[in-house]
């Protein structure tokens, strides 16, 4: 019982860490909260590894997860971010993300409570933060300007889309965990990647000016 | 022999890919070297694609790894549409790189990485069909998107990232919704099929899909329909598609229009069966049967005020996907067996005309179709080739698209879909109207000044030719073989109503009551 309070309170934290990363004042600082946000993820992975039955493939996932999620991707987008230029300003202001965050929340409890779930019951409110994480995550990428934010965006809804993932198929063979683990970094990759590219063309991360395309 | 079969098909454009990327820093000898793998790996994937099809006729199924891997009739026909198109697409595909290099579009080592990501690419479609695991599926889906993205930029133009940076965002977006979809469907199942190890499996899920949650399965699809239908580019969460289809490489939007939309539409699929089992098949009807509409109409809008030609076909993509769609929504037998001859019926011609375009691009270099002038003069090959294709898109008899598309909308009628029929004619005649547009302005009237006649590359034609032969026999004569698998993979889409054994050729009169 105690962990699974812990593990609903922890979550609860989840949405807490995804207004810092989009609130804070550089990408820099952003990247590293979002860090400290996949630490806490890393730690529900332990917490339900330890309290669910056949849940061992969670102290794996949860490895690789501190590795990829707390440590490789913020790196990745801290130091991309030092090669960027053109950064446009915010263009959400902090009490309207606060607001996203509170109606994305309030969505998925209603959705979770009518759910008949028959695994995971006692988890409804970490269920619940999961799934509005991933929502928040991409009213991020649809309301940011930056385009790197709108990376942190798309990893924010990965880390919600995770603990959903945990929660409820916390018993899936490692493999199956390896391979989503795997595209998730591989996604992020990808983007930074194209992301420098067209830094490099368009001098600019400001998604507005992706216009060239219409019809 | 069927198994070693299949898992070779798997690893053999895994492996390749791995080696493309490593004679990257090869120089000119790196470009052979990869355009030799290249061949080696489209060849086989198409010698062990028709063996693991040998596998599924003669013994229903082919399987490997703990039945991780699971290829039945229905993932067959998806199976041959990625071997031939992905062989003859590949085929094409060296006569294009090439002169893109030769023109500086491309550097050396950028081949390399073209070839090792078209690799990647094709291995990552073969995992979407062949998974039994579903949670695996959604994981090769996204991977088809990771592994395509730097082919649609390849080329680094600010519009090619553009398209590249649109297509991974919106993708991947919406591929997650997927996720929720297959986990949602994993956590009710693991909850009878105790062994987590089985309730992962496709296979077993069908089978108990009766225990399944109802609720939780119809929710389970629409996460499904939104997550795998962006990749399959049904509208309206389509919008990635005309960018990434026209700013790629013209082999790639052959793969992404003829190949990748089809896997994406297939895993939409197996999730409808499973719903079907579950639930019966009432809400993926009305489901199927409003998207596809719905892709039709709006595809037919944006084709009539398109002017380049390539987000043209882009768009005919998003209509024929809705017409399969439809196929599926219509339902029975015929329904079903005419959307599924549509799905290999429109990979080849869709593959042929983004081929062609390639040429059309290599000649003049543009894609606005008011530019396009004169090609029966300058370039007498491709515009036959244009012609043949876009007659077989607007569904002209005797061409293989005028069977499906024809039953479908009959199937239609019969069913008493009458509105919606009628307006589906409606958008099919807008359709033709625009390709006529294009035709007549682009392949007629004089060619550019100083242009010289002939075309760019004549010995590359050979790919385009089989894909003509193609287009042609398949609307006359369907080989046994062919018409045995379409019977059997209906039987498997049906998901325990009656079937018979059809000769799909006369599937017509099946509409004859």
């Amino acid at each position: 019982m105690q962990n699974v309070n812990l593990i609903n309170s922890l979550s609860g934290l989840l949405i807490l860490t995804s207004l810092l990363v989009i609130e804070a004042k550089t990408l820099r600082q952003s990247a590293i909260q979002y860090g400290i946000q996949s630490f806490v993820l890393v730690l529900i992975f332990l917490a339900l590894a330890s309290t669910m039955e056949g849940a061992e493939s969670l102290y794996y996932w949860a490895a690789s997860a501190f590795l990829t999620k707390a440590v490789l991707v913020p790196i990745i987008l801290a130091r991309a971010e030092k090669s960027m230029e053109g950064q446009p300003a915010a263009t959400v202001r902090p009490w309207a993300s606060i607001a996203l965050a509170g109606a994305s929340l309030v969505v998925s409890f209603l959705v979770v409570n009518s759910l008949q779930l028959r695994i995971a019951v006692e988890f409804k409110p970490a269920l619940a933060v999961s799934i509005a994480h991933f929502f928040f995550g991409q009213l991020c990428i649809l309301t940011q300007k930056n385009m790197l934010k709108q990376v942190l965006g798309f990893c924010l809804m990965e880390n919600g889309s995770h603990l959903t993932l945990a929660l409820l198929a916390y018993n899936a063979p490692e493999l199956v965990e390896v391979g989503i683990a795997t595209d998730a970094v591989f996604g992020v990759i990808i983007m930074v990647i194209l992301l420098v590219q067209i830094n490099k063309s368009l001098h600019t991360l400001d998604v507005i000016e992706l216009k060239s395309l219409k019809g | 022999m069927y198994t070693t079969a299949l898992i070779w098909l798997l690893l053999t454009p895994f492996i390749l890919s791995l080696a493309a990327f490593a004679v990257r820093w090869a120089g000119s000898v790196g470009v052979w070297m990869a355009e030799a793998l290249h061949l080696v790996s489209v060849t086989v994937t198409l010698v062990l694609t028709i063996v693991v099809v040998q596998g599924v006729l003669a013994q229903g199924t082919v399987t490997a790894a703990n039945d991780w891997f699971h290829v039945d009739a229905l993932a067959a026909v998806f199976l041959l549409i990625i071997g031939v198109v992905g062989f003859l697409v590949g085929l094409y595909s060296i006569g294009y790189i090439r002169n893109d290099l030769q023109v500086g579009e491309l550097k050396e080592p950028q081949v390399s990485l073209y070839y090792g990501l078209f690799e990647l690419f094709l291995f990552t479609m073969l995992l979407v069909v062949t998974a039994n695991n579903i949670i695996i599926m959604w994981v090769a889906v996204e991977a088809t998107t990771l592994g395509s993205a730097f082919l649609v930029g390849i080329y680094g133009h600010r519009a090619s990232l553009e398209a590249a940076w649109k297509y991974v965002m919106i993708c991947t977006v919406g591929v997650a919704f997927g996720l929720y979809g297959t986990v949602l469907v994993y956590s009710d199942a693991v909850h009878f099929l105790t062994a987590p190890g089985t309730a992962v499996l496709w296979t077993e899920i069908v089978k108990n899909a009766a225990s399944l949650d109802p609720t939780l399965l119809k929710m389970a699809f629409v996460f499904v329909l939104i997550g795998f239908g962006t990749k399959a580019g049904i509208f309206p969460m389509h919008a990635w598609l005309p960018d990434a289809h026209s700013e790629a490489p013209s082999p790639v939007s052959a793969m992404l229009s003829g190949v990748l939309l089809n896997c994406a539409l297939f895993v939409v699929l197996r999730f409808s069966i499973i719903l079907d089992y579950g639930v019966g098949p009432e809400l993926p009807r009305v489901i199927f049967l409003v998207f596809g509409a719905l892709s039709v109409i709006a595809a037919s809008l944006f084709m009539f005020a398109q002017k380049d030609v390539k987000r043209l076909l882009a768009y005919s993509s998003v209509e024929n996907i809705g017409l399969i769609l439809l196929g599926f929504g219509i339902g029975g037998q015929v329904g079903i067996l005419a959307a599924l001859l549509q799905a290999v019926n429109h990979s080849i011609v869709k593959s042929l005309m983004f081929c062609t375009t390639g040429n059309i691009l290599m000649k003049y270099h543009t894609r606005q179709l008011d530019k396009i002038r004169g090609m029966l003069q300058a370039v007498p090959l491709t515009s036959l080739a244009l012609m043949l294709g876009a007659l077989a898109l607007v569904g002209v008899p005797p061409l293989n698209i005028f069977i499906s598309k024809f039953t479908i909308i009959g199937a239609g009628f019969q069913s008493g879909h009458i509105w919606l029929m009628i307006f589906i004619l409606l958008a099919l005649a807008v359709i033709f109207a625009a390709f006529m547009k294009a035709l007549s302005s682009s392949v007629f009237g004089e060619m550019p000044e100083g242009m010289d006649k002939g075309e760019v590359m004549i010995w590359g034609f050979a790919p385009l030719a089989a894909l003509g032969l193609l287009i042609v026999a398949l609307g006359v004569y369907l080989p046994p073989q062919l018409n045995a698998l379409l019977n059997q993979a209906t039987t498997i889409a049906l998901a325990g109503q009656p079937a018979m054994n059809v000769d799909v050729m006369n599937i017509v009169k099946l509409l004859v009551p």
